[in-house]
């Protein structure tokens, strides 16, 4: 393994500085062709391909060095992570340049392969190579290093000796630093290095200071007030909400700070929506969702989605998150229909990666209750995915009960996994399934038997009453549950034949429904499709080209060389 | 000054529930002025953070006897009002044990209301914010544990199961939590019986007059012949038929259905067209 890893360096770091020397060129042939053609997206997407390829592959490397650490380089590891922040500037800055704010994404994007090696001292030693003292955001470069605990650290300081000894991030840090001396540094960066503060903070949890600074950073992004930070500032609020939720008195009282960070986030929407920022404006709808529902704000969360529109174009995981608040939002209102269609699509929707499976799992919990609650048997399946078994198990009792209509035991599991339910905050949902544990046990007594006395339903139930148990089956049957007729003097319940289910519009429903969901999974994806800009300039060139061909066909026809019969003779074969 | 006047106002009220509805509201409108003058009618900014939580309680306990009284004469409207005044107080309120008995009962009765006019999506979003708010405070009362939650909590649970015997039984005198509750069993009862009525046209081919009575719970065969005739149905020999609904319903349910098949099939024919 020592022996592997001296060659493995400078490939690395080769890579590394090749993503750098490439930035200027990339944005320096965009600019000329910007105002071109249609070219434009190939070469900086290129280049930033192999800028942005690095990271994964760092952070193999890096498993690698820590190994090697003692023998080679000591500090290659913070170095390592240092350049991994200082090489998102190249993405900000094209970001800045093309107005395009996929850059921003990927930027923000690699923030969870930093996130890992991320220290108050690695941020504090890129943030004062970064900014000179001199700059004008140097006050914001000292409220970081004072939130992060590092507020002796001097600002505009040239890469430390120690990278010396390293002869290759030498040049690179060395030119970084320069370049950055001339130039201004941009909002986009000094935001982006409140992120990986905040991101910091969270992860030490340290949640007071956190709170304080993303309200600092809100102000700032605020009154800089540019369109390239949208991205960005998405996930300033997001963070924000979070470090809110963690402040003492935690959420479901209603002194939690959480209910005073409100106007900012519905003043943040307003903004974003003004400004047609879809980043910032999903985002702040979905932590406003989730705020109220923390809370327990039921109608006013409700009143929330139907004045807002979220933006179709958002997001993939703020769509599932937002899907996945609105299907809660209506289970509550115990509207199950739509509820069980914005939980299916959450669900879908979910990343499938294994670092966002606590969302895939309480998105699913709540769609088995919804499926329950509607009178459906979840899918075996379901509770048979490896990540999801052992979260699910408490449900896959519930699921047995419900589907044998066997109440005695429904009460025993809930009494039993009542603080998990409630927990997952699918309790007051689950105890509405009641009704449908008997109504499933009344149709298992009426599949059995063609006729039973209702002295015995009620024993099997475990009903109150004799009576009770003659109004709950004359229900079941006003309700379509059963198809059975009462006998009230004698006291039974007699079933009627079960008829052909082909003839009745069942068969016709299921494949209707089957078939709209392939159409709407066609149209999704339709939509999803991305076209890369000034494509269409391209198209338009061959356009003028094939005209011009046509022309010029014309002309030949005119001068008579192409026959006009052979032309008429096709027509007439079509 | 106005303080005191307030406190007066109050305690007399409270102690004489008996007064008739245009002289409580005489008396709460006074109240009301005298909240406007001391700037307390609606929790600002300036009532909480100075020390005024008397004038916060004297506020809160105005709505709560203005609840109160629009119950006792039957005015949901005024009612719905006066909850929706109070909740920004119940927000207020201390957070742990700061649910006391009064609000308790607010919650209760405007519960109630809500099951009474079948807005069981509202029913369950304020359900849900209680169990919410008392599950995790630590110490809190017990949802359905509690006199007057749990009361509204077991009647809608009785009420989607069918057991409408319990919530008859429920509503007798005695079982009811407090006066107010009561107001509300005239219009459950009505609630209930009709349901009884149009799960029984379903479930049962025909039924004696004698057992109607005590399946609708109705007082006498008298009155049993009576509501038939309003529902439609049939007396005959002491027995009571249903009209039956079936045979009327088939032609119709047929040309719906292939009403269906066609839209469904020129909707797919269309989307195919798109795609291809």
């Amino acid at each position: 393994m020592p022996g592997k890893t001296p060659d493995k360096e400078p490939v690395e770091n080769g890579g590394y500085r090749g993503g750098k020397d490439l930035k200027p060129k990339g944005k320096k042939t965009s600019k000329k062709d910007a105002d071109d053609e249609m070219t434009v997206v190939v070469p900086p997407s290129k280049a930033s391909k192999q800028s942005s390829a690095p990271p994964p592959n760092d952070a193999e490397g890096d498993v690698a060095m820590d190994d090697a650490a003692e023998g080679e380089v000591k500090v290659d590891p913070v170095v390592q992570a240092i350049n991994d922040i200082k090489s998102n500037y190249a993405l900000l800055d094209r970001a800045v340049a093309l107005f395009d704010a996929r850059y921003s994404l990927r930027a923000l994007r690699s923030i969870s392969s930093i996130r890992k090696r991320l220290t108050p001292d690695i941020l504090a030693q890129a943030i004062s190579e970064t900014f000179p003292a001199s700059s004008a955001s140097a006050n914001a470069a000292k409220q970081m290093l004072q939130t992060i605990g590092r507020s002796d650290v001097s600002l505009g300081r040239q890469p430390g000796p120690e990278m010396e000894i390293d002869s290759e991030p030498k040049s690179s840090g060395g030119k970084n630093g320069a370049k950055k001396e001339v130039k201004e540094v941009i909002p986009e960066v000094d935001v982006f290095l409140g992120i990986l503060t905040q991101v910091l903070l969270h992860d030490n949890k340290q949640f007071k200071q956190g709170f304080e600074f993303s309200r600092y950073l809100i102000d700032r992004i605020r009154s800089v007030n540019r369109r390239t930070l949208d991205s960005l500032s998405a996930k300033v609020y997001f963070y924000y909400s979070m470090f809110a939720e963690q402040i003492a008195p935690l959420p479901p009282s209603p002194q939690s700070p959480i209910v005073a960070i409100r106007p900012t986030l519905l003043a943040a929407l307003r903004t974003a929506v003004l400004r047609k920022d879809v980043d910032t404006q999903a985002s702040v709808i979905v932590l406003l969702l989730r705020n109220y529902l923390l809370t327990s704000h039921i109608s006013q969360a409700d009143l929330l989605v139907s004045h807002t529109q979220f933006p179709e174009n958002a997001a993939n995981n703020q769509v599932a998150r937002f899907l996945y608040y609105l299907g809660r939002t209506r289970a509550i209102q115990l509207r199950y229909t739509e509820a069980h269609e914005h939980l299916t699509a959450a669900t879908r929707k979910a990343p499938s990666s294994a670092c966002a499976v606590g969302f895939s799992q309480t998105a699913t919990k709540l769609l088995l209750v919804v499926e329950l609650l509607m009178g459906d048997i979840p899918d075996r399946a379901t509770f048979r995915q490896p990540s999801m078994e052992a979260a699910l198990h408490p449900y896959f009792l519930l699921v047995q009960a419900v589907r044998v209509g066997n109440l005695e035991d429904f009460e025993t599991i809930i009494a039993d996994h009542a603080d998990t339910f409630r927990r997952d905050g699918t309790y007051t949902l689950i105890l509405r399934l009641r009704q449908n544990v008997i109504k499933t046990g009344i149709r298992m007594m009426s599949l059995s038997y063609s006729r039973i006395s209702l002295r015995d339903i009620c024993i099997r139930l475990h009903l109150g009453s004799e009576e009770s148990a003659e109004y709950i089956v004359a229900k079941a049957i006003r309700d379509g549950v059963i198809e059975a007729t009462l006998d009230r003097e004698r006291g039974f319940m007699k079933s009627k034949e079960v008829g052909d289910i082909y003839a009745t519009r069942e068969p016709g429903e299921a494949f209707h429904d089957r078939i709209r969901a392939c159409l709407a999974l066609h149209d999704e994806s339709v939509k999803a499709m991305r076209f890369p800009m000034n494509q269409h300039r391209l198209e338009l060139k061959n356009a003028q080209e094939a005209r011009e061909r046509e022309r010029e066909m014309a002309k030949e026809i005119q001068e008579g060389d192409l026959d006009e019969d052979d032309l008429g003779g096709e027509f007439e074969g079509m | 000054m106005a303080e005191r006047d307030l406190t007066n106002l109050l305690s007399h009220l409270k102690s004489n529930p008996t007064l008739s509805y245009p002289e409580t509201t005489a008396l709460l409108s006074r109240a009301k002025l005298l909240l406007l003058q001391l700037n307390a009618l609606t929790p600002a900014a300036t009532t909480t953070t100075t020390n005024q939580p008397q004038l916060l309680a004297l506020a809160r306990t105005t709505y709560e006897q203005g609840a109160l009284a629009s119950i006792r004469a039957k005015n949901p409207d005024a009612f719905t009002r006066y909850v929706s005044q109070l909740r920004p107080f119940y927000e207020l309120s201390p957070g742990s044990g700061g649910r006391d008995e009064e609000q308790n009962k607010i919650t209760g009765l405007y519960l109630l209301l809500l099951l009474t006019q079948g807005l069981y999506g509202e029913f369950h979003s304020e359900l849900e914010a209680l169990s919410s708010a008392t599950g995790h405070a630590g110490g809190g009362v017990d949802v359905e544990g509690d006199r007057y939650l749990g009361y509204p909590i077991r009647l809608e649970r009785w009420l989607m199961e069918g057991s409408y015997d319990r919530v008859w039984k429920a509503m007798k005198k005695g079982e009811v939590p407090c006066e107010e509750f009561g107001v509300f069993s005239e219009i459950l009862t009505s609630q209930i019986r009709s349901e009884i009525a149009s799960s029984s046209e379903r479930a049962y081919p025909s039924l004696p007059l004698s057992s109607t009575k005590s399946l609708l719970f109705l007082e006498s065969e008298g009155a049993v012949v009576e509501f038939a005739r309003s529902r439609g149905w049939t007396v005959k020999d002491g027995q009571i038929f249903f009209p039956s609904a079936q045979e009327t319903g088939e032609e119709e349910q047929e040309q719906e259905m292939s009403q269906m098949v066609i839209e469904n099939t020129l909707g797919y024919a269309r989307q195919l067209e798109t795609i291809v």
